[in-house]
């Protein structure tokens, strides 16, 4: 029984492991059970899943100033 | 021909903010995003012998662009400083490693199946980037903006695999919680 008892440190660890398909089966089996029946991880689980997929489109606007554009223009023209 | 600095002009102006920003996204740092942006523009130029012309202008900059943020990744984890991970997420659990009060996941009350579109998410998700510590942020990265293999990952940053996995845990936990608090509860 307390073999496959893990705690919520392990269970949010073993996470990460199967979202990228590392984890073992035996490892596999004790999350399962752990996100059975702790919701807190649960949670972990989704809103971490949720980040990763929304971590790769990102709204920035950023600009470079003119300053550094041009001190890139005058290195690539002496660098010619 | 045009004379060959032209070419180079032409790309600062249509280029330059395109990789700047996807730069900062990586290295959340203005003055080295500024850095890595002139590299880039000047090893295209060195080498725009060797650029052909199946793949597009913009594919080829943003490739070479890549290289040199994963680049700088290197030369800071092989830098004579070693790095040391300090656990900064003892507090998020107790003794029995059950979630402490303060640091576990509340209910955020949105659809997880649905991207976010906000821009508010997004300057958000760049601040809590920001504020994580540099091999987390590191890691956080290139796994999962340049979709690099934990293999490929520990050998750019001379870690372990153990290391590796202790890292995504910690950088999970830290952006997650920092999302909540200024995402979700503000």
């Amino acid at each position: 029984m307390n073999l496959l008892n893990i705690s919520c440190k392990k269970a949010t660890y073993l996470v990460s492991k199967k979202e990228q398909g590392k984890i073992r089966l035996f490892d596999r089996i004790t999350l399962q059970i752990h996100l059975g029946i702790c919701g807190v991880c649960k949670r972990f689980e989704q809103q971490t899943d949720f980040i990763i997929k929304n971590t790769k489109h990102t709204h920035s606007e950023e600009k470079l100033s003119e300053e550094v554009k041009e001190r890139i223009k005058e290195v690539l023209d002496s660098s010619y | 021909m045009n004379k060959p600095s032209l070419q180079a002009e032409e790309w600062v102006v249509k280029y330059g903010d395109l990789l700047y920003n996807y730069t900062l996204q990586r290295v959340s740092d203005k003055g080295l995003a500024e850095d890595i942006v002139q590299e880039t523009f000047l090893s295209a130029w060195k080498s725009r012998e060797t650029y052909k012309s199946d793949a597009s202008e913009k594919t080829w900059l943003f490739a070479i662009c890549k290289n040199k943020i994963i680049d700088h990744y290197r030369k800071k984890s092989s830098s004579p400083v070693q790095y040391a991970e300090v656990d900064t997420t003892d507090h998020f659990f107790d003794e029995a490693e059950h979630w402490t009060k303060e640091a576990q996941p509340n209910e955020w009350g949105i659809n997880y199946q649905q991207p976010v579109e906000t821009k508010e998410f997004y300057s958000i998700l760049a601040y809590c980037k920001k504020k994580m510590q540099d091999m987390q942020r590191n890691v956080f990265v290139m796994k999962y903006m340049e979709d690099l293999s934990a293999e490929e990952i520990c050998k750019v940053l001379n870690i372990s695999s153990s290391n590796y996995w202790v890292i995504i845990h910690r950088a999970k936990l830290h952006l997650r919680k920092c999302l909540e608090l200024n995402w979700i509860n503000s």
